[in-house]
């Protein structure tokens, strides 16, 4: 034992203490490199959407007219307070955000995350103010199915079936998203939800309207053909249960397909939808992509549909006019619509038209794309024509508006919350475009009565633009 | 070289004048002068220090100190972004430190011979770390200050290298003993208790520390010390063994009797169950680390207010935000360097007291490093303590350039006279 040992144990220290830094070391580097997105995007992390220094950029509608703006960092006013809630969302330091403040909210701060990480040089190009967004929605129709839907609670969804860019969304009750941070208590203690964004988010039985889909489904699955009659003697028995008619209507012999969706008939849709088995109507809602998410720029709910496979005959036959365990948002119900006025295609639905920076500069525009083909363009055509006599001829008269073709179907869907909600979706052809809509009022009863004429309403003002 | 080591020093005041003109400039219009003649003093008091030492009368070493210079222009920059108010204090410990580091360095020859003594050291130790255990204030959630008047000191600040001193000279003279006089209980080579008495004493208080003051950080410093200079100064792995048992039965019991520990450990485990309460600050340093990625947000361009307290045990998550993974592997790597001179001090020294004192400060101070750092980053359970020369605070400035005084100063070459 000397002075030589000693040295010795020094040096099993050192390299202790140097391998515990070298894993230290290791560890930082996973928690700034490969752990950091995780952490940056978690909800608590304030430095990523609250930008604590920079000047909000504004956002706008399709004219230019403002929908929030920022009076100063971290302050935020929506001139449209209420009615466009569901679109523009809020922002708050406790709450966080929602809508297009969160969807947006690394443009409108003007730094992405990846920006952001690559420090000097982000600071060469980071200026005080974010970037100003520019959405699809129309503040004037938006306003105007605002008021439509009166006292009722509902949503409505109106889009560009050739594009997919929004043209409103529409949520009631809802809030006013300047004082959503004051009011947060009480508005998520609420019964109604007003902070739900019923549009993308609500979930409801379709009802009636989902017949357009068992339609196209069934000449699909060729378990029909357009020249089969069906026979409606008002009631379709299925072992102990059954299926009647709205209002007890009989809707007789010599039934085509079409005249069955125009007088909405429940005994013929439930038959196809037995003839199709689970296995069929499964593949339908698959093909209309209800089993998967848009991952676009909603935050939506998804919708619920039940095990096919599982289904007993009275279960399938529920599918088929809508009832059930099979649970829809508005907007997926707009898109299943707008295929039927753009060749059998649906496409990605968007809220983001260009981005802007502070200087005016275009940094990005929206490139429309196509989600996913649900229905081929001859069978697009026939059910089109189908939905078109349900406006001319049938339960969705209301919706008509003269020098527009319009299609449409309604609906009235049962629920366990009291009256029936009332259903309409649709589509019209107008002059500049083509463009699908969906309208649901709660506890409404029909969909003929109280949601096609919102619908009329929209179309026409449009058309007059 | 030696022209080399100057430049080196100029590139840490470079550092520091860089940081301090990208704040001033921040502040236009009304722009706030008063550290400039505190930066130009420590500057000069820099440079002329550097060149005393290039001369070699005092000191062989020529690296440590601008490393050591390295680190404190960091700190400064870093308190003038994150707390411009004690920016000016800190220079002026800074400077107070280099001059008792002249001073250690000028006394060098009587210090060393007072390192002989290793009782009155002991009874030093035990002092110092008792006042504070009796008389401690409690300031920023820790029990471990002593107020005198307008100076509040944190004794455990200058209890580190008393205790260095003291087993460095204990375990050098009684090192035969320890490793002769053996009796072997199960599998564990165990020298008589009243040789190991002094090591009981120091983990005894180290223990204390941990359950009186709540200053975890230092109690575990204290501990890996003693840990460290026992195997260091005996080579036997049944002390290791034992301060190990020690440590874990401590542990346990604190955690079971005390909630601040319990909090501490509980934090560690899962910060993700209370982020907004108990666990923010390690939270919010977690976001400060993902914020800063590879290159970091840039100086001034971070978010490190988040965190509360971020200028004294977090500064080096506002580190690691704003200069981001590169930032941090830089300071990490000058603390390897750092402690690489320190055991090559270590290494060359004649005598055996020597080699253990330099050891100890250098790896008391690497592990002071490694333990905050590990703790702001969740690696280990937090425990509060210094960042050494970075972080704010004049105790810990003052008694870390008396560590490197000291060490300087056995880095002299020197004839041996006896040994
Ligand atoms: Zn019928």
């Amino acid at each position: 034992m000397g002075h030589k040992d000693v040295k010795k144990y020094i040096l099993h220290c050192s390299i202790f203490m140097l391998v515990c830094f070298l894993c230290l070391f290791g560890y930082i580097v996973y928690l700034q490199v490969i752990a950091a997105p995780a952490l940056a995007a978690n909800p608590m992390n304030r430095r990523g959407d609250a930008a604590l220094d920079i000047i909000r950029g504004t956002i706008l509608d399709i004219n230019g007219r403002e929908l929030a703006k920022s009076t100063q960092p971290g302050e935020r006013s929506y001139p449209y307070g209420e009615v466009m809630a569901p679109v523009t969302g809020y922002l708050g330091e406790a709450i966080g955000s929602d809508g297009i403040e969160a969807v947006a909210g690394s443009d409108l701060t003007g730094q992405s995350q990846q920006l952001q990480m690559l420090g000097p040089i982000c600071q060469a190009i980071q200026s005080t103010h974010g970037n100003n967004v520019k959405l699809t929605v129309d503040a004037d129709i938006q306003q105007l199915a605002y008021d439509a839907l009166g006292s009722n609670r509902g949503a409505v969804v109106v889009m560009n079936a050739e594009t997919g860019a929004i043209i409103a969304m529409v949520s009631k009750p809802t809030f006013n998203p300047t004082n959503v941070e004051d009011d947060w208590k009480s508005l998520t203690a609420r019964e109604d939800s007003p902070l739900l964004n019923r549009a993308a988010q609500g979930l409801y039985p379709p009802g009636s309207t989902i017949k357009v889909l068992i339609a196209d489904a069934a000449l699909d699955e060729k378990v029909t053909d357009l020249n089969e009659k069906f026979n409606c003697s008002g009631k379709l028995q299925i072992g102990n249960e059954y299926i009647g008619e709205s209002h007890g209507a009989v809707h007789g012999n010599n039934l085509t397909l079409k005249d069955a969706l125009t007088e909405s008939c429940n005994v013929t849709f439930g038959t196809l939808a037995m003839r199709m088995h689970g296995k069929g109507l499964e593949n339908a809602f698959d093909r209309f992509g209800f089993a998967d998410p848009i991952n676009s720029e909603f935050n939506e709910s998804r919708c619920h549909l039940p095990k096919f496979n599982e289904l007993g005959d009275g279960d399938t036959a529920q599918v088929g006019i809508g009832q059930g365990e099979t649970l829809v948002t508005p907007l997926r119900m707009a898109m299943l619509a707008s295929a039927y006025v753009n060749h059998g295609k649906v496409m990605v639905p968007y809220l983001v038209e260009e981005v802007i920076s502070p200087v005016g500069l275009v940094i990005r525009k929206a490139s429309p794309s196509k989600w996913r083909e649900v229905t081929s363009e001859k069978r697009a055509n026939i059910i089109g024509g189908f939905m078109e006599n349900v406006v001319t001829n049938g339960t969705g008269g209301a919706a008509a508006v003269s020098g527009v073709r319009v299609i449409g179907k309604t609906g009235t869907a049962e629920n366990s919350q009291g009256a029936d909600h009332g259903w309409f979706i649709g589509a019209a052809e107008l002059p500049q475009g083509k463009i699908a809509f969906c309208i649901i009022v709660e506890n409404s009863g029909g969909g003929g009565t109280v949601a096609a004429p919102i619908a009329r309403q929209i179309i026409a003002a449009l058309r007059d633009r | 070289m030696k022209s080399k080591s100057l430049l080196l020093v100029a590139v840490d005041f470079l550092i520091m004048f860089a940081g301090l003109g990208v704040i001033m400039l921040n502040q236009y219009p009304e722009i706030d002068f008063s550290p400039v003649p505190w930066a130009l003093g420590a500057a000069v008091m820099g440079v002329a220090i550097q060149l005393f030492l290039i001369k070699g009368r005092f000191s062989s070493d020529i690296w440590v100190f601008p490393m050591v210079l390295f680190f404190s222009s960091l700190g400064i920059i870093m308190l003038a972004r994150l707390k411009p108010i004690l920016c000016v204090p800190q220079l002026r410990w800074l400077m107070i430190g280099m001059a008792v580091m002249v001073g250690v360095l000028y006394f060098s020859r009587q210090l060393k011979d007072m390192m002989q003594y290793q009782y009155i050291l002991g009874i030093c130790t035990l002092v110092v770390l008792c006042l504070s255990l009796i008389f401690g204030v409690e300031i920023g959630g820790s029990k471990n200050w002593l107020v005198f008047g307008p100076f509040s000191v944190q004794p455990s600040e200058f209890g580190k290298i008393l205790l260095v001193l003291f087993l460095a000279a204990f375990l050098s003279d009684h090192r035969d003993m320890l490793n002769e006089a053996k009796r072997r209980i199960l599998f564990l080579d165990l020298p008589p208790i009243r040789f190991i008495a002094p090591l009981l004493v120091i983990w005894g208080i180290a223990i204390l520390m941990f359950v009186v003051q709540r200053d975890l950080g230092s109690a575990l410093l204290f501990f890996c010390m003693a840990v460290f200079m026992t195997y260091m100064g005996t080579g036997s792995k049944s002390y290791v063994f034992i301060a190990l048992l020690f440590f874990g039965v401590g542990a346990v019991i604190s955690y079971a009797l005390f909630s601040h520990v319990q909090v501490r450990f509980n934090i560690w485990l899962d910060p993700w169950a209370d982020p907004a309460g108990q666990a923010y600050q390690v939270v919010q340093s977690l976001f400060a680390f993902a914020a800063g990625g590879v290159w970091g947000t840039g100086f001034t361009h971070g978010h490190p207010g988040l965190i509360p307290e971020v200028h004294t045990d977090f500064i080096f998550s506002a580190v690691a935000e704003e200069l981001g993974l590169l930032g941090c592997t830089v300071i990490m790597m000058v603390y390897v360097l750092f402690f690489y001179r320190g055991i090559m001090i270590a290494m060359n020294c004649k005598k055996e007291l020597h080699t253990l004192v330099a050891a100890g400060f250098s790896i008391a101070l690497f592990t002071q490093a490694f333990i905050i750092i590990a703790g702001v980053t969740k690696f280990l359970p937090l425990t509060g303590i210094t960042l050494p020369f970075i972080s704010y605070g004049g105790s810990s400035m003052v008694s870390g350039f008396v560590m490197i005084g000291l060490l300087l100063s056995l880095s002299k070459k020197e004839k041996v006279h006896g040994a």
